[in-house]
Parts: structure tokens; sequence; C-alpha cells
């Protein structure tokens, strides 16, 4: 006999249903959230290439040769370059203002979107490209400071243009602060014109590149070795370690996601075998009395399991595309990136998953079916071969690990996940074994409807614990990606709050101080304080003279940096190592950002020597802080006592929230302080809200996902049971219960299994939470009260009325039919 | 011929060990038909399954033409069963997902045989279900059912045939057809026939009639 016969036999006669609905889901959860996650982190890679306006930037003080524009382009890459430089602006004899001149390409940028505004501070638009030949435009409040309007001709070096929109953001604006200057645009070709870049120039050359990632990849082979010391590649990390952050922790979570979907879509495989081969034990007696022997049985289950695996991988794979291809089309709006390529690998992962889940979780009661005995053709009453060795848990639950671990990449992550399973289960024998004995003193002097509910509760002891079990254990994941969500989306809001300041004023002269807080006050501007800014260099530590330059970058050698001083620690800072000064000190002390005494390879009590302006100053370094660079405060790598700095030249800077309506107020301001330079960086932090908010959307879908599976898990568990119930329910009805007493009982058993599975999957999750945002997701755990009613409610509503409505045939069809069948 | 030797079986209970069975010793010659009748719980049952090789013996002996079958292990019992056993059940123990004629398909294609469709196709017809071959069993009667059972149980063209309460499902007159196909094959195909029933009127047809009382055989006529 073959395998495929019987397949088609057994699938003819309904049996096979549940097996494969249950292999079909697990294929397609995962590969469908597989392919999700590759196509969305495409999708976000790509979004973020807006920040550098390109996939990958060369970037150098010197030309950069023209051979590689053409060997990008001759191997299919869209190219564009640009040049940035300080320089005066002129409008006839007086108007004069330094800018920080951008001339771009045509074909700038290649990722991303450059606006403009027809007028200064005006609605802004999506320009296609950058102006054209002869063309500037000028920074909104360069207009009123230089005195032009739309039209107006201004000069760069020898060269005359005509205004003809405003400069509102481009895609690679720089979020330092080293920039300084209002913007003027230009053309690339217009160059030569002004004359104003001569070999010496502080100038910055960028070539831009984009294309697919496997031609970029050869090409960034070919490029890597040619690139001198002084020429920088850069990538999405390099531009944007905001942005990065936020990315990984959302790639963090989807893996987490897809992760938890392995894991039901195992307990859903291995309860739909359970059910096969209870369903199928007479078969294979049956087959046993007419000949044929435990390996003929094994080796045509075996073969009819990987035949099922293959069609329900490939059905699954079909499906996983489906669900995929179908939220990208539901939802395209709320995503308004381009979807990148899943590729293959997806569904390799689903085929993979399929193979262990049939290895791991449906072979073994399978297995098991061989050893049936064939008596049960004479004895039907012979009772089930129920017994699952160690073996089995233990191969379970190296497959569940094995395919966490291989489909996260994260051991830590899989392991706070098996913590918290570990602590549910073992809770949930112990527990639900106790309450369920400790159900039969109640039950004795209950009513009638609870004493059924009791009776059946503790008559399925053993089955109801592992049920309990394995609720627990789906709402439990459920829970943990719930709690995740929750706090990365509120980690990501707090990060950035709607107020978060979105201008900054440098470059305030002392004289100015005053008149500048009283010019916000009077906007009723609610600004952060006035932090001084001092321009010093890192000369010498302990004495010995740092190199000038270094060869990678990161190592130690003199580095210019804007000193400040605070009589406290700044908000938001935290401080690592070392003590802050008390009030009123004039001890030459120094607090050091941590990132930049690693870089500078310098610990507490190091001398530091800075030069500001032709003075010198030495200070020992008293504190390492560490600074929230995802906040958009003013944040600082050296702070000093005041009074230390006191004698030096400083000027001032803060920073406030100034909302679109009011921009208006800066062309006034601008007017009243003109040396004060204004950084406008309220549409690079709409631009990542933009980004956050559709990671965030895409942590909303897939968690959609796993509910979709933690409800079929759930069904399969209830669905396990039934055929039990609906007999013993059948049995009841034809003795003349009534349907009141028997709906009313099941209720009643299968709440109280909810409420128990509820119970434990609320401490399993809080355990795993802890372990996930501690250790793996690098966010702070809170415990959450809200939990314990949403983890107890979703499993008396969801297990009671599952439960219920999966057994209602056994009250609402005759019991003989009900008998007959079962 | 079968020999059983002393036989007994004894299964664990909660509070010791049930001999079901007492010492049994008989003999069973080829082509001989055998009843073995007495109340419930007298081991009728129990001794049918360690004949056909479905359970273990406790101890002593079941010999069938030379071969101990109590020495066997449980494979080595199903290729004998497959070789030279057939079954009729009282529940008939068809396969629900396979039609009446796959059912009877289903000894000869675990014997590998290539010719399975078409000796499945003349036992069906030789029981009169030629035109119901593709029916399931839950849309045939249970006369008809049971006719499938003995189709499946000939088939296979064995040496003997167990039958466990063959018409205990059936009413008066379908249970008195099938047993006449069952003794009309019996005799075309020169089988051995042992089976268990209540019904003293179909035991009078066996040539012989081995009476149980509590696990001892008491009667031999």
């Amino acid at each position: 006999m073959t395998a495929s016969r019987m397949l088609v036999r057994d699938w003819r006669g309904g049996e096979l249903g549940i097996l494969m609905a249950a292999l079909v889901l697990a294929v397609a959860l995962v590969s469908g959230i597989s392919a999700f996650t590759a196509r969305l982190q495409g999708a976000l890679e790509q979004e973020s290439h807006r920040f550098l306006a390109a996939d990958r930037v060369v970037r150098s003080a010197e030309a950069l040769p023209e051979s590689w524009l053409e060997e990008a382009a001759g191997r299919g890459l869209a190219v564009a370059q640009t040049l940035s430089f300080p320089s005066m602006v002129y409008v006839g004899e007086e108007g004069m203002v330094l800018a920080s001149v951008k001339a771009v390409s045509a074909a700038y940028p290649l990722r991303g979107v450059l606006r403009y505004s027809a007028e200064p501070f005006g609605e802004v638009r999506e320009a296609g490209a950058g102006p054209g030949r002869g063309e500037v435009w000028l920074d909104s409040r360069l207009f009123p400071l230089l005195g032009v309007a739309i039209g107006d001709s201004v000069a760069v070096g020898d060269a005359e243009f005509r205004v003809t929109a405003a400069a509102r953001t481009e895609p690679d604006q720089s979020a330092s602060f080293l920039s300084f200057g209002p913007r003027v645009l230009m053309h690339y070709a217009d160059l030569a014109a002004t004359r104003v870049v001569q070999p010496g120039s502080r100038v910055e050359y960028r070539q831009l590149f984009a294309g697919p990632a496997t031609v970029l990849d050869a090409f960034v082979d070919w490029l890597e070795p040619q690139l001198g010391d002084r020429q920088r590649l850069l990538s999405v990390d390099s531009a944007q370690p905001r942005l990065g952050r936020a990315l990984e922790r959302a790639e963090r979570f989807l893996l987490l996601a897809g992760s938890l979907g392995v894991v039901l879509a195992g307990v859903a495989i291995a309860l739909a075998a359970r059910r096969f081969s209870e369903r199928h034990t007479d078969y294979v007696a049956i087959m046993k009395s007419l000949g044929a022997t435990a390996g003929v049985i094994g080796w045509l289950y075996g073969r009819s399991l990987l035949l099922l695996g293959g069609v329900a991988t490939a059905l699954g794979c079909a499906l996983g595309w489906a669900l995929q291809a179908g939220f990208f089309a539901l939802f395209a709006d709320q995503l308004p990136v381009q979807p990148g390529p899943s590729g293959w690998r997806p569904y390799g992962i689903g085929t993979l998953t399929a193979l262990v889940c049939l290895l791991s979780f449906a072979w073994p009661p399978l297995r098991r079916l061989s050893q049936a005995s064939p008596l049960r053709v004479l004895r039907r009453d012979m009772p089930l071969e129920q017994r699952r060795s160690l073996r089995d848990y233990a191969v379970g639950l190296l497959a569940v690990t094995g395919l966490m671990w291989w489909y996260s990449r994260d051991l830590l992550l899989t392991g706070a996940v098996l913590a918290g399973l570990g602590v549910t289960v073992g809770l949930g024998l112990v527990l639900a074994l106790t309450l369920l004995r400790g159900g039969r003193l109640v039950g004795m002097s209950a009513g009638s409807i609870w004493r059924l509910a009791l009776a059946g509760l503790q008559r399925r002891g053993a089955a109801n614990a592992v049920q309990v079990v394995i609720f627990a254990m789906a709402i439990m994941l459920l829970l943990v990606l719930v709690l995740v969500r929750t706090s990365l989306i509120d980690t990501w809001q707090t990060q950035l709050p709607a107020d978060a300041p979105n201008h900054f004023l440098i470059n305030i002269a002392p004289e100015d101080v005053q008149g500048v807080e009283q010019a916000l006050r009077r906007a009723e501007i609610d600004s952060a304080p006035l932090y001084p800014m001092i321009r010093g260099r890192a000369m010498a530590v302990n004495g010995s003279e740092l190199p000038r330059r270094d060869e990678t970058e990161e190592g130690p050698r003199q580095r210019e940096a804007n000193l400040t001083w605070s009589e406290d620690l700044p908000e938001g800072n935290q401080l690592l190592a070392g003590e802050w000064w008390p009030p009123g000190s004039d001890s030459a002390e120094v607090s050091v950002e941590e990132e930049f005494a690693q870089r500078m390879g310098l610990t507490l009590g190091d001398r530091v020597t800075f030069l500001v302006g032709a003075r010198s100053l030495e200070a020992t370094v008293s504190s390492i802080r560490a600074v929230d660079w995802q906040s958009f405060n003013p944040n600082f790598w050296l702070v000093f006592p005041p009074r230390l700095l006191n004698d030096f030249p400083a000027t001032f800077m803060t920073s406030f929230h100034l909302a679109a309506e009011d921009k208006s107020f800066l062309n006034g301001f601008i007017r009243d302080f003109p040396t004060v330079t204004v950084i406008e960086m309220d549409v690079v932090i709409d631009q990542v809200r933009g980004i956050v908010d559709q990671v965030s959307a895409a942590v909303e879908l897939v968690l959609l996902v796993i509910l979709a599976a933690g409800a079929l898990v759930l069904v399969a568990g209830v669905q396990a049971s039934v055929d039990a119930r609906m007999h013993e329910s059948a049995i009841l009805r034809a003795l003349g219960a009534p349907r009141r007493l028997l709906l009313g009982g099941l209720l009643i058993e299968f709440a109280a299994l909810g409420l128990f599975a509820g119970l434990l999957a609320v401490v399993g999750a809080e355990l795993s939470v802890f372990i996930l945002q501690e250790q793996a997701m690098d966010l702070r755990y809170a415990p959450s009260p809200w939990l314990w009613p949403l983890g107890l409610s979703a499993g008396v509503l969801l297990i009671g009325g599952l439960g219920t409505w999966s057994c209602r045939r056994a009250v609402s069809s005759p019991p003989l039919a009900v008998l007959r069948e079962l | 011929m079968i020999k059983v030797d002393n036989l007994h079986k004894r299964v664990p209970m909660a509070g010791g060990e049930l001999e079901i069975l007492k010492g049994i010793t008989l003999e069973i010659k080829s082509g001989e038909s055998v009843a073995i009748v007495g109340a419930s719980g007298s081991g009728k049952s129990t001794l049918l399954g360690l004949l056909a090789g479905l359970d273990d013996v406790s101890s002593g002996r079941v010999v069938i033409d030379g071969t101990e079958l109590s020495a066997l292990d449980e494979d080595a019992r199903a290729l004998f069963r497959g070789q030279r056993v057939g079954f009729v059940f009282q529940s008939f123990q068809l396969l629900p997902a396979l039609t009446a004629l796959e059912n009877v398909m289903l000894p000869l294609e675990l014997q590998g045989q290539r010719q399975a469709q078409r000796d499945a196709r003349t036992f069906l017809e030789r029981v009169g279900l030629g035109e119901r071959m593709h029916h399931y069993p839950r849309q045939l009667s249970g006369g008809e059912q049971q006719r499938v059972a003995i189709a499946r149980a000939f088939a296979a063209r064995p040496d003997i045939l167990f039958a466990d309460e063959p018409t205990g499902n059936l009413d008066t007159a379908t249970g008195a057809r099938v047993i006449e196909l069952l003794f009309e094959l019996n005799r075309e195909e020169a089988t051995t026939l042992v089976l268990v029933t209540h019904d003293l009127g179909l035991a009078e047809r066996c040539e012989t009639c081995l009476r149980l009382d509590s696990g001892r055989l008491v009667e031999e006529g």
C-alpha cells in the first residue's frame, strides 16, 4: 500500500484536516511574517536612506575622482554629487551674509525628497530636483537678512544668480551643529563660475550612490580598497544613529513576534498530531489485525507525514505570501514607503519550520501509533496509549529552542521567552492539579450546574491540567507581545514628544542673552535654559600631546568640541562614574561624556589640556556622564564648573519648540538679532517621527497576525477535548439533562480552565517581559497592573466562549446522532 | 491444526491479578468449524484473541500448523496473521475513511498483492455488494457492513477465520443471512472457522462447540 494512497483516503475521510490546517498555518505564519518583516525592513531601510539622500555616500574634503561616478553609473547605479562650503552671499554693495552653500547635481537627491516653498516661510512643497542653472534657493531667513524677494539677484563669488524659491529642507540636512549659517542651494554645474572653491578651501565633497543591494554591495567591494585616508564611506547607520536605534528595536520586536509565532505553530501541530493519532489508534489496530507489522505502520505513517508536510509547506508558503501581500495591499495607505523584495529566505524558513515541527511535534505521537495493540479490535474499551515519554518533551523543547534561536538569532531573547514558558508550564501543572483536586470538596455542596462543571473538571484532571498549560502558554505569548509592543511605542513617544525642541538658537552673544530671553518670553515660548558655549580644542592628556590626526578617526587625537559650564548635572544626563562638583566650586574639573571619554581614552583623574582661543586651560576628569542623544535637548561632551570658564569669551545657545503655525515669529526675531543663528530642525524631527509612526504601524500589524495564530492554538486546544465532552453531554442529554444545565456546566468548566490559564499566563508574561526589556530590548521594565485583569478576563472569555461554542453541537443535535459519530 | 496447551491469561488489577483463562487445553483440526460459547466475562473473547495472536499469553502454548504463536513477538504474529488469519468482528471494524472496495483491498495491499483490486471486486460481488463497492461504511446498513467485513476476511484467502460475535450487532433476519454467507464461503474456501457467540442456534451449526465458564473449558462437543 502506498503512503500517497493512504493519505488521499485519510484526506477524503476528513481525518487529516486538523493536522493539515495546523501545518499550513505554521508555515504560512512563519513564512508570512518573515516575508513581511523582510519587506518592511527593506522599506524602512530605504526610508532611512532618505537621511543620506542615497544608499551610500563617499565624503571627502578634497575633490573625488570622476571615474568612481562613471564606474557606478556603468554598473547601473544612480549617482549624484554635492559640494558644501561656507561662503559670503552678496546683494549689491551693502547686503552680505555668511551662508552655508550647497551645490547639487541634477539627480540629487537619490533618496528622500527636497522641499522648497514659493515664498520664505511659506507652504512647503516637494521638489523634483534642485535649482536649475543660474538659479539659487535661499533659506527663508536669508530673505529678511539680505532684503531680497523671489526674482531678485544675489551673488556667490564671481557669479550672479536669480532667487527662484526658498530652500526648506534637504533629506541629508545634517542634524549636527557643525554646518552653521543659512542654506543657499545652487546647481553643481554653476560652481566653476563662482570661483570660490580654491585648493585648501573648507569644503565637503560628496558622491551619492543608490541602487539594488547586490549591485551596490559589488560596487562597494570595488570602491573600498581605493578609498584614501580622508575619504569616508557612509551608510545609514553612520548617518542617523538615533533612527538606527529605533529600527533595531523594531526589528527585534518583529523577530520576537516571529519566534513566538513558531512556538504557537509548534503547539498547534503537536495538539493536532496528538488528536490525529488518537483517532487513528483503531485504524492501526485493524491494520495490525490484518497483518501489518509495527514497521509497516511506522513506514506508512512516516511517509504519509512527509507527503503531508510537502503539500502543507507548498500551501503554507502560498498562504504566507498571500498574507503579507494582502497586508501590504490593505495597509498601503498607512505605509507610504514601498515594500522591498522578500527574497526566498522566508519560504526557506517556512519549509524548514514545517520539517522540524513535523519531526519533533507530529512524529512522536504517530510513531507511538505503531505500538497500538491489535487487541483493540476485540476490546474497544482499551485505554488509549497516552503516555508521553520525557524524550518527547525534550525533543519538543529542543525544537522550540532551536527554531526560536535560529529564527531570532538571539540567545537572550530565546532564553527570556523560554524562561517565561518554563515558569508558566511548571506553575501551571502544580496549580492546575492542586486546584482541580480542591474542586472536589467545594463541588459536593454546590448547586447542580456547578457540580456538573466541577465533576467535569475533575474527571479529566490530568487532561485539563495539560489543557490549562497550553492555554496559558498561548495567552502568555500574546501578553508578552502586547506588553513589549506597548512599551516600545511608549518609549518612542516619550523620546519624541509632540513638544520636543525643534528649533535651536546658537551664537547668542553675551550682550544679547537678556534680549533673546525677553523675546522668547514675550512670544510665550517655553525654551530650555541658555547654555554657554565655548569652542575649545583638547590638546594633551596628562601632559603628553595628542596626535593631530588619527588614521581610524576613532582613537585619541586632538579634537574640537563645544565646552559649556553648569552648576548642576544637565537634565537628562546620568552620572556613570565620579562625582558632580559642589555648588560654587572653582576647582579645575571637567565632566566628560562616556563615548567621548572612550574615544579619547580618558578615565577619572586624567588631566586634560584644552586650547581655548589663544589660552590654555587644564582640568582633571572628575566625572563621566551618559547623555541621552536621542533627545533633542542641547547636549555637550564637556561640562566645566561655571567659575572655571567665567573669563573665557562665550556665546550662548538654547532650544525650544515652535509649532508650524507660529513660525512667522522667526522673521521678526531674525531682524532683531541678526547675529544669532537659528537652526530649524522641525522638518527633520517630523521625518524621524514619520518613520517611527510607520514602524509602530508595522508592529501593530504583526501583533494582529500573531493574535490570530494564538486564537487558532486556543481553538486547537479546545478541539482536543471536544470529543470526550460531547460524548458525556450526549449521554447526559439522553438521560434527560436540560440544555441549560449542560451549557451552563460547559461554560463554567471552560471558564474555570480559562481563569487558571490567564493567571499563569500573566505570571509567565511578566517574567519574560522583565528579562526581555531589561536585557534584550534595552527598555526599562515597569510592572503592568492592567495585565492582570486583561490576562484573566481574556482567559475566561476566550476559553469559556470558544469551549462552549465548540461543544454547542452536543446540545443542539439529537444525542443519538452525536453518540453514533463518536 | 490449532493446538492449545494449558493456556493461562492473567491481567494486573488494582487489588492484584485477575486470571481470565485458567489452563485451557484444546485442539482444532484444519477445516473444522468451532463455536466458543459462554456467559459474558467467561473469557470467550480473550481466548479468541490469544488463538488469533492478537495478545500475549501469560503461560501455556498456542501452536498453529507447527508454528508456536505464543513464542512469537508482535511483529512476527502480525506477519502470521496477514498470511494465515482472517477476522470478522461484532462491530465490523471497517475503516470509515475507506470505501467498501478499499476496505476489502486493505489486507491484500498490506500483503503487497498486485491484483488487490481485482480480487477485492470478486469477493464483494460474491457477498452481493457489487453495486455498492464505492460506498463508505456510514452509507451502508449494519448487515451490509458485516458483509464487507466478511469479504475482507476471505479476500486474503486465510487458512483460519476468527469471528467474534459476528451477528451481535444485527437483527435476527439480517444476522441469519450473514451467517449463511459466512458458512457458504467457509465451505467454498475450506477455511477453519473459530467463532465466539452467544447465539446457541449459530453454535449448533458448528461441528464443535466449546463452552467456557469462568475461564475454564467445561464442555466440548
